[in-house]
Parts: structure tokens; C-alpha cells; sequence
């Protein structure tokens, strides 16, 4: 897997490329906990290249969630291709996370 | 899709791996069974659910059975069979009660960072059965079943 961060507008865009397996989620949660250190309030996860995604990661993802929405900010997912829409769904993390169709309406919240 | 295939190189077509408590030593464990599935046919869908329930199982095993003693061992049992594909996971822990876990997709416990292997072992396989101690699991995907073993929405509230 590979994450990294890139600036879009005012958001910090965290792309998620791969495998977000156990193994992975470390990683995961340097990057987007970094992100937070640096003092992002406005993230979106682009999980357009992302093809699996494991329970760990997922619990990344909600700690993440939970410490930008505590300073007021947000977290949001972008474009989630149809198998971890579809786990999104089984989770019901759809009823936790904003889900947009791609990264710019993510950013916009629209 | 390739004809089903009977795994003959084993007349019971078990394979098993003993993995020590590492979270890294996973993937190259599911590799191998995932390309196991990929031989027979097996198609992405059913490749993605296994690989999910299988990853799960794993993690439950280390993290929860073993609490992370690299000492204790991990048990990985599978077969891919023409119609099915079974997968045993045994740790040394004490075992646990399945049915005392809280449901994770219920409104209160979705900020919940964990708690979430067992219900998507559940959704994304047809069988889910745990020994008496609930220290071996025993899963069942059949070939050509939905990626989803059941929807949520009953369990909403």
C-alpha cells in the first residue's frame, strides 16, 4: 500500500493506493494522524486506488474521524470503488462517513 | 471462467500453515491461499471475501486469542475444493464467547474503532461456526454465492 498527502484547495487529500491490510494500517495511521499533527481540520480520504481494506484500517479511519470532528474539522471519503462501498455498507461506517463520488466534491461537501 | 477443478493432490485437500503471532506474517499467508483460489477458477468477488475473512480470522487469533505473544502460534487450515473453499483458524489463547460481542453496526457502536472482524467474517462467508471455547473458527465460502453472506439492514436499529 501507499499513502501520502497532497494539498487540494484548503483540504489535505490523503490518497490511499492498494491494500489497506493489516499490515498496511500502520502506515495508514502515520499519514493521516501526521496529517492531524500539522493541524489539518479538513481531510478527504481518496480511496479511488484503494482495492481492500481490513478492519484495522477501517479503526484508523474512525480514530481519525473522531480527532478532526472533536476540533471542529472534517474527514470525508472519496470515490470508494463498488467492493468497499459495498463493505462500507455492511459496516454501516456509510451512516458514520460523508461518502462523495470523487475528491472534489468531497472538498466542497457537495 | 475455467471449469470447476477437484483439488486432487490431496484426498482431503487440507493445507495447513503455523504462523507465528506477527501481524506481518499475514499477507504472505493469504497470498497463498488466494492464488490457490485464483487455479480453480475462483473469481474476484469470492477472492476479496476470502481474503477479508481469512485477514479477520487472523487478526482475532493474534490480537485477541494470543494477546500478541510472539511465542504462540497461529494455526491456518484451508482447502479450495470445486464447489468450496474452507478455512480453519485456531490460536492458543482461552478462547471467548462469539455471541458476547457487541454488535458493531448498531447506531452507538459505529464510533467504535474495533469490534468489526467477526461481524464482516459473517457477511462476507456462508459459515461462520466456532469451536466450544471459541478458540477455532471454521468458515465456508461456496463458489458462486453472493459476496455478502446477509445485508445488515435486519439488524439496524
Amino acid at each position: 500500500m501507499k499513502a501520502y498527502v497532497r494539498q487540494e484547495g484548503s483540504c489535505q487529500v490523503v490518497v490511499v493506493e492498494g491494500s489497506a491490510d493489516v499490515a498496511a494500517s500502520a502506515r495508514l495511521r502515520e499519514v493521516l494522524l501526521g496529517a492531524l499533527d500539522a493541524g489539518a481540520t479538513q481531510i478527504v480520504c481518496d480511496l479511488s486506488k484503494t482495492d481492500f481494506i481490513s478492519s484495522d484500517a477501517l479503526g484508523v479511519l474512525i480514530t481519525a474521524y473522531l480527532k478532526v470532528h472533536g476540533r471542529g474539522g472534517f474527514l470525508r471519503l472519496a470515490n470508494p470503488q463498488p467492493r468497499l462501498r459495498e463493505l462500507l455498507q455492511t459496516t454501516r461506517l456509510d451512516h458514520l462517513f460523508d461518502v462523495y463520488p470523487d475528491v472534489a466534491s468531497a472538498a466542497e461537501g457537495a | 471462467m475455467p471449469e470447476p477443478t477437484a483439488d486432487i493432490r490431496d484426498p482431503t485437500g487440507w493445507s495447513e500453515e503455523v504462523l507465528p503471532t506477527r501481524l506481518s506474517a499475514i499477507r504472505e499467508s493469504e497470498r497463498r491461499v488466494l492464488s490457490r483460489l485464483a487455479e480453480l477458477g475462483y473469481g474476484e468477488d469470492c477472492r476479496f471475501a476470502v481474503r477479508l475473512a481469512i485477514e479477520e480470522a487472523l487478526i482475532n487469533a493474534m490480537k485477541h486469542g494470543n494477546r500478541m505473544e510472539e511465542s504462540r502460534k497461529v494455526r491456518l487450515a484451508y482447502r479450495v475444493l470445486a464447489d468450496r473453499v474452507e478455512i480453519r483458524v485456531a490460536d492458543e489463547g482461552a478462547g471467548f464467547q462469539p455471541a458476547c460481542i457487541p454488535d458493531p453496526t448498531v447506531d452507538e457502536n459505529l464510533q467504535r474503532p474495533c469490534g468489526r472482524g467477526i461481524m464482516l467474517m459473517r457477511s462476507y462467508m456462508d459459515e461462520v461456526t466456532y469451536s466450544a471455547n471459541g478458540a477455532e473458527v471454521h468458515m465456508v465460502k461456496y463458489r458462486g454465492s453472493p459476496v455478502r453472506g446477509f445485508p445488515p439492514e435486519g439488524r439496524r436499529r
